[in-house]
């Protein structure tokens, strides 16, 4: 459609729309931008009321927090849980919805709606408490392994995922590499892993983004370790500190700590978060 | 004869290789399940009839039905209950028709519509419980930035106790909106993309509006995904539970105390600042009830849009 030949009633619709649109944006993006031009702030600024820059840029606040407050050790964590979670949660996902997908086998119908009860009863955090206490018998609870099974968890949802994409997949392709002489493992690694990368990559997304945003779970699971807690939780216990009043721009500085790698990510992948989305809502 | 009973056990064998093997690439999500979702569970349902002080308090107690009971008759938890209703329907009430909004002014493909939902849904990609300790600051009533700006702009005269008694509630679910629209904009703008563009053309050259082609066309169409979309916003409203934790702590005096986090609390202090004595019993009951009411409100939820479609 040419431009010109808009009616000025269609200009209007057009004016209107980017006018909400903008308010929402601005609703949307302030308490990101505000979160990181707040860790360059001193912490009069923010707490008496400076401009929407910082006066000066106050790069140290960072120092303060990788070093002072212990950060360097919170992102290592971090990282290294969520980085485990992903790998974790792909690797079991993948082979538990390929073999559902392609397999008769003794108790999966018991083991198919014992999954599918679990996706609808949620008795919420509470049942963290049962995990840790499972995981303590098995004397893991000190360790960073507990944090990363407790958050890899059933992922009864994305098994379900997999399964539907597998079910796609078209069997004569298992049927061939059978006939050339493929094990049910080199059907499974030489054909359906290649061909479910589109499905494996949101699995890989979502268990990220859960992994690292995740609070509860990371904190109760490092409630006698401390130092293995995540970024999330440190940034959050600084709400609880002695001298937290005093401390905006450090919180703030944490707060972009946690939120610049994911925002990289979105950056990076925003396009497949979004497909990804609706692929869990539609399949799922 | 012979024969016959051979071919059997090896067709047995072969079953049981079969089994095995399937067993084989199911066993690490398995175990996984069975320690985080199964056990869990029925550990709680366990635990309903028991007297509980955790490790270290002694043996666990039968106590039959008295959890349950001291459910039914605890105010506070049922003032828990009415928050969540609360901030469900609020949330809802809000998120659905300004997420289907923007949909509709986004889901063309046009340059900037593109970028536009990007925006919108980057929320979704963010710690709650880091947001929450940001909109914390935000909030606060005499250093934080909303108030300063509203009393420049001259909108109030005096600074707004935002995470006061009245306004608690009000300010968790502007942050849940928040927090919540992009992700409920693209299930719409999915929805949308799947009501045929046929239907909307020849509802525009039968002289149809904008605003009839909504409601006459697009809602009607939307019918089947708006009930799903409506029933996650609906479902995710009872089990918000971190940005709750992290914003108000469920406070002041319980004001924004939900029904999730009441269960929490009996197993784990919601802050810091807090010291509980754990009463596991108790808190597997409460979680429980929760549970149930979540389960009620669903199906009562799907019995009513049923009758919907039965009307149109």
């Amino acid at each position: 459609m040419n431009r010109k030949h808009l009616s000025k009633s269609a200009w209007a619709a057009l004016i209107g729309k980017w006018v909400f649109l903008a308010v929402m944006i601005i609703f949307t993006v302030y308490p990101v931008v505000y979160t990181v031009l707040g860790s360059l702030k001193t912490n009069a600024e923010l707490t008496q009321g400076g401009g929407f820059l910082p006066q000066e840029w106050h790069f140290e606040n960072y120092y303060k927090a990788f070093v002072q407050a212990d950060f360097t050790q919170y992102t290592l964590n971090s990282v290294i849980v969520s980085v485990s979670v992903t790998f974790l949660a792909v690797a079991t996902c993948s082979l538990a919805g390929f073999i559902l997908a392609r397999r008769e086998f003794a108790g999966k119908k018991l083991l198919m709606a014992l999954y599918m009860s679990m996706m609808f009863v949620s008795l919420g955090s509470v049942t963290l408490y049962p995990i840790y206490e499972l995981l303590r018998t098995l004397k893991i609870n000190k360790t960073i392994l507990a944090l990363v099974i407790a958050l890899t968890g059933g992922q009864a949802t994305n098994v379900f995922l997999v399964m539907g994409f597998t079910k796609g997949i078209p069997k004569e392709l298992d049927e061939a590499a059978i006939i050339d002489g493929c094990s049910i493992y080199g059907v499974y690694s030489r054909i359906i892993l290649p061909l479910s990368k589109p499905i494996l990559a949101v699995v890989a997304l979502f268990s990220f983004r859960n992994a690292w945003n995740d609070y509860i779970t990371s904190l109760i699971m490092t409630i006698s370790m401390p130092k293995l807690q995540t970024l999330t939780v440190a940034v959050v216990q600084l709400k609880y500190s002695v001298n937290a009043a005093a401390e905006w721009h450090i919180m703030l500085a944490g707060a972009s700590i946690a939120i610049i790698p994911i925002l990289i990510v979105y950056l990076l992948a925003n396009k497949q978060f979004i497909a990804g989305l609706t692929a869990g809502a539609v399949k799922g | 004869m012979e024969d016959k009973k051979s071919r059997s056990i090896i067709q047995q064998k072969k079953a049981v290789k079969q089994n095995l093997q399937a067993y084989s690439f199911l066993l690490p999500n398995l175990i996984l399940f069975m320690a985080c979702s199964l056990y869990p569970v029925v550990w709680t349902l366990k635990y309903v009839f028991y007297q509980y002080g955790g490790f270290g308090t002694g043996v666990p107690r039968f106590v039959g039905l008295a959890n349950l009971a001291r459910v039914f008759r605890d105010k506070v938890y049922w003032q828990s209950v009415l928050h969540t209703f609360t901030y469900g329907f609020g949330k809802v009430i809000i998120i659905i028709p300004l997420a289907f909004f923007l949909a509709f002014l986004l889901n063309q493909q046009k340059r900037g519509n593109g970028v536009a939902q990007s925006i919108m849904f980057l929320p979704t990609i963010m710690s709650s419980a880091v947001m929450g300790l940001v909109f914390y600051l935000l909030f606060n009533a005499y250093n934080g930035e909303i108030n300063k700006y509203l009393m420049q702009v001259g909108l109030i005269s005096r600074p707004i106790n935002w995470l006061g008694k009245n306004n608690a509630m009000k300010t968790l679910i502007i942050t849940a909106v928040w927090g919540g629209v992009g992700n409920y904009m693209v299930y719409f703008i999915a929805g949308i993309q799947q009501v045929s563009e046929d239907a909307i053309e020849s509802a525009r050259i039968d002289g149809a509006g904008r605003l009839q082609t909504i409601w006459y066309i697009i809602i009607p169409m939307l019918g089947p995904i708006l009930k799903i979309i409506m029933m996650l916003a609906i479902t995710s409203a009872f089990h918000d539970i971190t940005n709750v934790m992290v914003l108000t702590e469920g406070g002041p005096n319980n004001a924004t105390m939900v029904m999730s986090l009441y269960g929490y609390r009996y197993f784990f202090p919601i802050s810091s600042a807090e010291a509980t004595i754990p009463q596991y019993g108790y808190g597997a009951a409460v979680s429980v009830v929760s549970a149930v009411i979540a389960g009620v409100v669903t199906v009562a939820y799907l019995k009513v849009s049923k009758k919907l479609d039965d009307i149109y």
